[in-house]
């Protein structure tokens, strides 16, 4: 459904619209930018998910794409939501930390499940700040899944901020989940630092 | 395409069984307590959520799961073991291919006719050159799928998802989508063709029918549903928010498809020709 051809009358228009008032060149450009952004970042991660090597030479190799290409500290502070105003500096770090660290299990735990995966590239469109690339992901024994990046700062340092399969936001739903963990927790960031603890203890 | 995993994981079980214990679950649990207006930022997540019979939902929650645990999973494990995934896929497109009269009447209702167009196609095709719907033919030669259900009808006409629900059996809902998932089974053929005791073969097929698009369902979500529990911190709060993205991305998906009418021999307007 991403690859059929897309343009229909209101993305026309707002394409005209966007034509006539901003500087066309500028701003086709950051879309193109983001598009060949996650281009190169999914060539990378399929390059590693499906390329030879130990699950610890993976994980590392994905901790380097993951560092220089994800704004996880952004990524992180969205998470916390409104606590992360009533968390302290320490517990900020700490939380920051973690978060890394279960973003990278969370992610490698995945691998081999995603053995043999490939995607094609869609449409990308500029939106204030950030653009929107569509894929469209293939996995072996799966339906293709659509998915949108969502990639910040697009012409000048680009850094994905949030993956959206299937219409579901990562970022909105671990935010959720974490709101979800600490309102039952009477909002102790403590409990949500020591589950995360556990969480990544957990998994090795 | 577009099978998700939270979307609707059902299954059938005994309903007096299920009724009973409805009616002791009812019994116990109460309503979410509404943070105090000295809190607004409590507030603010309260209404966000929007799930006001949380403690209720928790507990269908934790009885699917112990359900899904001991029935559901094990037998999609099973089909998975058995049966090649080739053959999971001929059996996934039958399933589809039987509910597309459904999906064609909520295309219409949704007044949406290239989709009720491609429906139409798709079972045209399906059922002849895909051999009875074991082959999806239609998706090769442009004719995609796509979902369309009650409750996305109702959206579609403007009516309120309201607060979230998790219903025994069927799992995360509102009373939108409730309402729609009873007025699909109205709207099935299937439904009503052959009912009662004087239709062995066909009640038959009915429930196989169901049971098999449940461990279908469940099949396909395996692994993320296995994700998903081992890396939430709160499984319920992260099937809700699921859930309701997906719903919502669905809907909007159907909303903006505005693909024009005009027929292919005509000559056609510029821009308007394709989504």
């Amino acid at each position: 459904m991403i690859n059929r051809p897309v343009t229909n009358r209101r993305h026309f228009l707002t394409l005209a619209a966007l034509v006539a008032v901003a500087p066309f060149p500028a701003w086709a450009q950051s879309a193109d930018k983001a598009a060949a952004f996650v281009k190169s970042t999914g060539d990378k991660l399929v390059g590693v998910v499906n390329g030879p090597g130990s699950a610890s030479a993976k994980r590392t190799e994905m901790t380097q794409i993951i560092d220089s290409d994800v704004d996880v500290e952004g990524i992180g502070r969205f998470c916390l939501g409104r606590y992360w105003k009533q968390a302290t500096t320490d517990q900020q770090k700490q939380y920051l930390s973690l978060f890394h660290e279960v973003l990278v299990t969370n992610i490698t735990a995945k691998l081999g499940e995603y053995k043999g995966v490939s995607f094609t590239m869609g449409r990308s469109k500029a939106q204030d700040e950030e653009a929107v690339v569509s894929t469209t992901v293939m996995r072996p024994n799966n339906p293709p899944t659509a998915v949108d990046w969502i990639i910040a700062n697009p012409s000048a340092d680009p850094k994905i901020v949030d993956v959206v399969a299937e219409g579901t936001s990562l970022r909105l739903t671990q935010r959720q989940d974490y709101a979800s963990y600490l309102t039952h927790n009477n909002g102790s960031i403590d409990a949500l630092i020591a589950a995360m603890k556990n969480q990544v203890s957990q998994s090795g | 395409m577009r099978s998700f995993p939270y979307s609707r994981l059902s299954f059938f079980g005994a309903p007096r069984t299920l009724a009973l214990l409805a009616l002791v679950v009812f019994g116990l649990s109460g309503c979410a307590t509404k943070p105090p207006a000295s809190d607004p930022d409590a507030l603010a997540d309260y209404e966000q959520t929007n799930d006001p019979l949380e403690p209720t939902n928790r507990v269908f929650y934790a009885v699917n799961n112990g359900l899904d645990t001991v029935i559901l999973r094990p037998a999609a494990l099973a089909y998975r073991y058995v049966l090649p995934a080739p053959v999971r896929d001929g059996v996934h497109n039958v399933l589809t291919n039987i509910g597309s009269p459904i999906q064609l009447a909520n295309d219409i209702l949704e007044a949406k006719p290239r989709r009720a167009g491609d429906t139409t196609m798709r079972l045209l095709i399906n059922t002849t050159v895909g051999v009875l719907g074991i082959f999806d033919v239609a998706t090769k030669w442009g004719y995609p799928n796509h979902d369309a259900d009650f409750g996305m009808t109702l959206a579609l006409w403007g009516v309120p998802e309201g607060p979230f629900l998790f219903l025994p059996v069927l799992g995360p809902s509102d009373p939108r989508d409730a309402a729609g998932f009873g007025v699909d089974i109205a709207l099935d053929p299937f439904t009503w063709i052959g009912t009662g005791p004087n239709h062995p073969g066909w009640t038959a097929f009915t429930w196989s029918r169901y049971a098999l698009n449940a461990i279908d369902t469940r099949e396909r979500v395996l692994d993320s549903l296995d994700q998903i529990k081992k890396t939430a911190l709160d499984p319920y709060a992260t099937f809700r928010s699921l859930y309701r993205q997906h719903r919502h991305a669905q809907i909007e998906d159907a909303r903006n498809d505005n693909r024009a009418t005009i027929p292919i021999w005509f000559p056609q307007p510029a821009n308007a020709s394709a989504k």
